[in-house]
């Protein structure tokens, strides 16, 4: 891959100080890794781009932080920075882009200071139309319901389960609620309203609608990240993401109890 | 059967276009997601329903996975985006959620009934459901990371 990538010259191309590079690369790695990037993708992002200026690069990912040396090729000057990830929520857009730019950069494509300029805007990528994803997710829960064997009535049950939690999910957010107790929240008001199947008697798979009401929280991504990282042997990382997944998991299955006790249907 | 598939195959399209809008994709790697989402879902539908030879929903979900890992490999240098853009979104319709819901139920049954005998009937269940999720969400990942690890230069080269 090293010989595919193009070598910059220092006529036509800016080349940073160890420092300056240093800490643009570290804002970048913490912004993949807040993206919900897996390790593997953070660390061939960052040496790409290290080499493409002739600089070595070490890096130790942490669950939360990045810490990142730069060296140069001699090894006799080095810049190292600690950097805390981006809180900016699992977002593919930012990682594509973020990807798209080491390509930039180590194509030759883009100088330094553009790059900067660049790495800047897509920190700050607006999301997609919360009130769009409201309904998607809700479609999609529904769908879930009927992947496992739910009728189309259950299929409503969790439709509106799902719109009123996830609902709730993004308000609590904005206002700035702790996330675990935003997922036992949410959790709690789909479970009451999945009830509704029993309750009411509505439809002939009340239990599916109850059981696939609150899966719209479950952080599969997360979980999924977590093996890959494993698989790719960064274990304090893949711990790290799965011991986070198995709480918001807790936190959701907390609800969904409190839910169920609450309408009675604690012995299911 | 065939209209079995058909409708497996799309409420797994709209699963994956609304479970991967939650996490900010990219607009253009929608249709990808729906359409990997689609084939590994059928293809997992297949296995475990076929009359010939039903697999297990472990193995069923580990090969289904493996073919999402392999279109997801190959159709992201056409989406100009990384494989877990359309890998991670496309596996989503597959986490056994249900199991998952039957391992809480269970855990909770377990509390609720101290007798020796109901206890360990719920305890089974717990085990057999959660066995069952780890099991089936670990085959999952593996199976669809596989492809990525061995065709890296694809992988990591798709945005280029």
């Amino acid at each position: 891959m090293n010989s595919m990538i193009c070598k910059p010259t220092e006529s036509s191309v800016y080349l940073p100080s160890i420092k300056e590079l240093c800490i643009f690369l570290s804002d970048y790695a913490a912004g993949l890794l807040g993206c919900g990037a897996t390790c593997i993708r953070i660390e061939k992002n960052i040496t790409r781009i290290s080499l493409f200026f002739g600089y070595d690069s070490e890096m130790t990912i942490m669950p939360s932080h990045i810490h990142l040396t730069i060296w140069n090729k001699e090894h006799t000057d080095s810049y190292s920075i600690i950097r805390r990830m981006h809180k900016t929520g699992i977002s593919f857009d930012m990682n594509t882009k973020l990807s798209k730019l080491s390509w930039e950069i180590a194509d030759g494509k883009i100088g330094f200071q553009e790059a900067t300029l660049l790495a800047e805007r897509i920190y700050h990528t607006s999301s997609v139309n919360p009130r769009v994803v409201l309904f998607l997710a809700s479609c999609a829960n529904a769908s879930f319901c009927r992947l496992f064997g739910g009728d189309f009535i259950s299929m409503g049950v969790v439709f509106i389960a799902t719109l009123v939690g996830y609902y709730i999910k993004q308000i609590m957010l904005e206002d700035g609620a702790d996330v675990r107790f935003v997922f036992f929240c949410s959790a709690f008001f789909s479970s009451v309203i999945g009830a509704g199947g029993h309750i009411f008697g509505w439809g002939t798979t009340p239990e599916i609608a109850l059981g696939t009401s609150v899966l719209y929280l479950i952080p599969g991504i997360p979980y999924i990240n977590s093996v890959s990282d494993m698989l790719d042997g960064h274990y304090i990382c893949a711990f790290s993401r799965f011991m986070n997944a198995i709480v918001l998991t807790a936190c959701l299955s907390t609800g969904l109890c409190g839910g169920l006790f609450l309408m009675g249907l604690g012995c299911f | 059967m065939w209209i079995d598939i058909l409708q497996d195959a799309f409420f797994a399209a709209i699963a994956a276009i609304g479970f991967s809008c939650i996490s900010n994709p990219p607009r253009n790697s929608y249709c990808y997601c729906a359409f990997i989402a689609a084939v590994g879902h059928s293809i997992r539908y297949v296995l475990l329903n076929n009359e010939w030879l039903p697999i297990h929903i472990i193995l069923s979900s580990t090969i289904a996975a493996f073919v999402i890992g392999l279109l997801a490999v190959y159709l992201a240098p056409h989406a100009k985006c990384p494989a877990e853009t359309c890998l991670y979104p496309a596996l989503l319709p597959m986490i056994p959620g249900i199991y998952a819901y039957r391992t809480v139920a269970a855990l909770l049954l377990c509390l609720y009934h101290p007798e020796e005998t109901l206890f360990g009937h719920y305890f089974y269940l717990l085990a057999y459901n959660g066995f069952t999720c780890i099991f089936i969400v670990l085959g999952m990942v593996i199976g669809a990371t596989i492809p990525i690890f061995l065709f890296k230069n694809t992988s990591f080269q798709a945005t280029r």
